[in-house]
């Protein structure tokens, strides 16, 4: 028995929704994309299509990996992680002129 | 009483059958004994990259000098650099951490002793791979250039089996490698790819490192073991450890980058074909400069132990010294365009990061105060230890300022690719972590060994090595402010640099002979030494109240701690005044502790040790040996055999019965062995 | 002496007194997960930085993405994720049999997700001419998806070690059930990315 106790477990059932709701997002991701190539949204597709992207990112990471429910720890280590490579690397891209800055 | 350590055997191969003998050392997940292998390696490597230095050092003592051809100055400042950073410094750092940490924090070991064996071999087969290009390696001119202009600047082509011009067998593009350069087009041959590959093998050793280290730290804590009751060292272990972690995936991309346009083809940085050079020095100063927080933050943990101990006071501003360790290793991630000012990035850019340098001088500013604090009033003891953590204190402080002046971005125009650069990272580096580094030797050097180090050979080997150090790289600041260029293997008489030229090898050379004093009193204290007893420099931390040599077991009963500085307030109380009085019964409960340490009741479980770590580690060099030699049949065959070994060997490690508890009952007939007490 | 006695007994037999909780082999997964943004993180930034450079010769990966065959693909490997917690699910209520088949689900569709790798690389190369050595942009997305592939190829090679030593009688030991959280950890992980990858480095670099 592991030592540290998780106090809530999805069941299979929930695990089933979950995975309906990450399908379901993906055929949105992937019509959206179809939409943009007819006509084009410019900005907002960019926008949507990440949004989206991001809830599949925060559903597999808090439910199928558990994160909702542990330690604050875990989280903590994930997002100074991801915080880190974010910012690192958008610094980078805009110093290299793929992300435009205004007077930059 | 006896003790007795019970390691439970390992079900493919017999259980190594004593603690001692060389297949002991090949199979030991001891923190201990992995802490002495690292130093040992890493001294061999300062001692090699001492060695570059000083050829580089006669060749710059004269004008115009014939005594290296410019390839082979390439090749060795290529390799200094390599040397010193990667298999001197940072293994030398992790000797201190991997023997130190679970002592400092009331351990028996790391949280996965035998990943930590695991970091040792990777780390020793990737110095050995990296070190292998000398006689494996080529290095040739790039294709169509024979002699520009009459000037015989390239490497006299050569290199591999049964050539002799060793140093046409080197990395010759600079220990950061700037691309194209150090690509295929200007760079051919193998040499850049034993460095690339090399490196990739040894960042893979830090890593995994970092992972244990975290994780012991926030884990395995005694009781009582608060993390801001933790020995500073122990704290700057912990920020080194996340700067690694996450630093080392930016450098291991940008290896595999130059590897891949090397080998592959791929064209990453072929600047002719649209790939970008700067991108190269991004991701690698995204590394390098945590690098050198990395080099310098367990430094500042030595001097933090060490300083008190020999003021006999506390640290002055405990919670201060690690808040400004962490900011330090925070910031220390976002300036790293600082090495870039000279590049071509925009002035935004410049701005951004030369007022992000100068932050980083805050924090450290914080530490130097609070040394100097903790010396303030104190009753001073000038040993051997505490003169290295005042030199590193002094020679840091003196690096930090002109770091500063690197900062203001124009006036790092002038100086940058000059000598006062290189005054600039040495005074730091040298003067900062190896003193430190030096420090920790003597002051630890009982926990080792169970002797103390001959105190008038180390004040001789400090004396020598400060005014050496000194000679060496002050005359460098005004050098560089004169117009001496780095990187270049000869100047001109008419430009008046040879006089100080000629002191700085002298000096060079007096470090070389300060070296030599210090390794005669290693060799000498550990055979003829005085004995240290418990408690030789009446310390204040947790470690010292085990028994010197420390125990395979470190801790027969784990500390129960109260108090930061346990140890001290065990044996010494405060007057009115706040100052510190020692108890009456100080000897007694020291001599008690001792007793207690020496005497462990029942059975110890230790981790076992373990033959997998040494084989997962060896199959990637043999893999990594088969992607520079791709091409052949028998490269691929190495890839394939190096996989299958390292593969193998982890499906090993897998199956291996795990450590202790889990054992319990599941180990019919499993032996019980007489661990040695003091070995 | 009696306290030490004491002590020592309890001292081995809670080892890990483990301060924040949390399982050692947990956290250490975490920690190295959370250092992979950074890998994987370079490798996404410089494919965006040449995808969006003009001027270089030979196809763009953007221009001859497949999107419909990768929307498959993408999907299978989120649905690995899903099998991939039922066999946690399924060993942590004792369902040896169950653990046993979804571990060997998740292989199988990791597998057919690295097919499918495979067969878009070859279509790229073979029909499109563009190869690792084409364009740095090539270059880029060879590297990243690449190194994503490799990634899944060690979770495959280890979801079907834990699914051999499922097979042995007695089944998946509660040492192996951390073994199992722990490789799902990284297998989700390795999910996450392809996540990212999908919408940044396929959908949105399509020229509308």
């Amino acid at each position: 028995m592991s030592s540290e106790e998780h106090i809530h477990h999805p069941t299979p059932a929930q695990y089933w929704k979950i995975a309906v709701v990450l399908a379901v997002l993906t055929a949105i991701e992937v019509g959206l994309f179809y939409v943009n190539q007819a006509y084009d949204l410019g900005f907002l597709n960019a926008a949507m299509l990440l949004i989206l992207a991001a809830l599949k990112f925060v559903i597999v990471v808090g439910f199928f990996m558990h994160l909702r429910f542990e330690k604050s720890t875990l989280s903590r280590f994930f997002t100074a992680g991801f915080i880190l490579a974010f910012s690192l690397y958008a610094i980078v891209l805009t110093a290299l002129g793929v992300v435009a800055i205004r007077g930059g | 009483m006896t003790a007795t350590a019970e390691r439970p055997s390992t079900t493919i191969f017999r259980r190594p059958a004593s603690t001692s003998g060389f297949w002991s050392w090949l199979t030991t997940v001891d923190h201990k004994r992995i802490g002495v292998m690292y130093g040992y390696a890493a001294f061999t490597f300062f001692l090699i990259g001492g060695i570059e230095a000083l050829l580089l050092r006669i060749q710059l003592a004269q004008a115009n000098s014939e005594f290296l051809t410019a390839g082979a100055y390439n090749a060795l400042f290529t390799m200094h650099g390599t040397t010193m950073i990667f298999l001197f410094v940072m293994p030398a750092s992790a000797a201190f951490m991997n023997y130190l940490l679970p002592l400092l924090i009331g351990a028996r070991d790391v949280a996965f002793p035998r990943l930590n064996a695991l970091s040792w071999w990777i780390f020793f087969f990737g110095a050995i791979f990296l070190y292998s290009t000398f006689f494996f390696g080529t290095s040739l001119a790039p294709a169509g250039v024979d002699g520009i202009g009459g000037i015989d600047g390239n490497l006299a082509p050569g290199g591999g089996p049964g050539s002799f011009n060793f140093l046409a067998t080197s990395p010759d593009a600079g220990w950061f490698a700037y691309q194209p350069n150090a690509g295929p087009l200007y760079s051919p041959g193998t040499a850049m790819d034993y460095w690339a590959l090399g490196l990739q093998i040894i960042g893979l050793a830090s890593l995994v490192s970092a992972i244990n280290f975290i994780v012991t730290v926030l884990n395995m804590r005694a009781k009582g073991m608060r993390l801001l009751r933790m020995p500073v060292f122990a704290w700057m272990t912990t920020v080194t450890s996340f700067l690694l972690l996450f630093s080392l995936p930016i450098i291991a991309v940008a290896l595999f980058m130059v590897a891949f346009d090397r080998q592959f083809g791929s064209l990453f940085f072929a600047a002719t074909n649209g790939g970008d050079p700067i991108l190269w020095q991004h991701l690698f100063w995204l590394f390098g400069h945590p690098e050198v927080y990395i080099l310098i933050l367990p430094a500042m943990g030595i001097v933090s132990e060490i300083l008190p101990t020999f003021s006999r006071k506390p640290l002055f501003g405990y919670s201060a010294v690690v808040f400004a360790g962490a900011a330090i290793g925070f910031l220390g991630f976002g300036v790293w365009a600082h090495h870039m000012f000279a590049s071509g990035i925009t002035p935004v850019a410049q701005a951004a990061f030369g007022l992000a340098t100068m932050t980083i001088a805050i924090p450290t500013g914080i530490k130097i105060f609070n040394w100097l604090g903790t010396l303030w009033m104190g009753r001073i003891r000038l040993t051997a230890p505490m003169l290295f953590a005042i030199g590193f204190v002094a020679m840091f402080t003196i690096g930090g300022l002109s770091g500063v002046t690197h900062a203001v971005v124009p006036s790092d125009w002038q100086q940058t690719d000059t000598y006062y650069i290189v005054a600039h990272f040495h005074y730091v580096i040298f003067g900062g972590a190896i003193f430190g580094l030096f420090g920790g030797l003597y002051y630890w050097f009982p926990k080792i060994t169970g002797k103390v180090m001959s105190e008038k050979l180390g004040k001789l080997h400090f004396w020598l090595m400060l005014l050496g150090f000194n000679l060496t790289f002050g005359p460098m600041h005004w050098l560089g402010l004169q117009g001496m260029v780095r990187r270049t293997w000869k100047y001109a008489p008419e430009m008046g640099l040879e006089p100080w030229n000629i002191v700085v090898t002298i000096g060079g050379f007096v470090i070389a002979l300060s070296v030599l004093v210090f390794m005669f009193n290693w060799f000498v204290s550990r055979r003829r030494g005085e004995a240290s007893g418990l408690d030789p420099w009446d310390a204040r931390t947790v470690e010292w109240m085990v028994p010197n040599p420390t125990p395979e077991y470190n801790y027969a009963v784990p500390p129960v701690v109260t108090s930061l500085d346990h140890f001290w307030h065990l044996k010494y109380g405060e007057d009115e005044d706040g100052r510190a009085v020692r108890r009456d019964d100080a000897d007694e409960i020291v001599a008690r502790i001792e007793h207690e340490q020496r005497n462990p009741v029942g059975t110890i479980h230790l981790p076992a040790p373990s033959y997998f770590p040494f084989f997962v580690a060896l199959g990637l060099p043999i893999i990594f040996y088969g992607v520079i030699y791709h091409e052949a049949l028998w490269g691929k065959a190495m890839i394939l055999i190096g996989a299958i070994l390292t593969l193998a060997s982890l499906i090993g490690w897998g199956m291996e019965p795990l450590e202790e508890p889990h054992l319990e009952g599941h180990e019919p007939g499993s032996d019980v062995v007489e661990g040695a007490i003091d070995g | 002496m009696a306290d030490l006695a004491h002590e020592t007994m309890a001292d081995h037999e809670h080892p890990e007194h483990e301060s924040t909780g949390v399982d050692n082999r947990k956290l250490g997964m975490w920690a190295f997960l959370s250092s992979e943004f950074l890998f994987f993180g370079a490798l996404i930034s410089n494919y965006l930085l040449y995808s969006n450079r003009s001027g270089f010769a030979g196809p763009y990966p953007s221009g001859i993405y497949d999107i419909p065959f990768t929307s498959v693909s993408s999907f299978v490997l989120l649905m690995s994720s899903l099998t991939m917690v039922l066999a946690h699910n399924a060993l942590s209520r004792g369902d040896q049999g169950g653990t046993r088949t979804w571990l060997f689900a998740t292989a199988a569709l990791g597998a057919v997700f690295l097919g499918g790798q495979v067969f878009e690389f070859t279509e790229f190369i073979v029909e499109f001419d563009m190869k690792l050595t084409t364009n740095p942009a090539a270059s880029a997305f060879y590297m990243l998806t690449g190194f994503h592939g490799a990634h899944v190829a060690i979770g495959v090679i280890m979801l079907l070690s834990l699914w051999g030593i499922s097979r042995r009688p007695g089944g998946l030991s509660e040492k192996h059930g951390m073994n199992l959280e722990l490789v799902g950890l990284y297998w989700h992980f390795v999910d996450i990315i392809w996540i990212v990858i999908f919408t940044v480095v396929y959908l949105l670099s399509v020229p509308s």
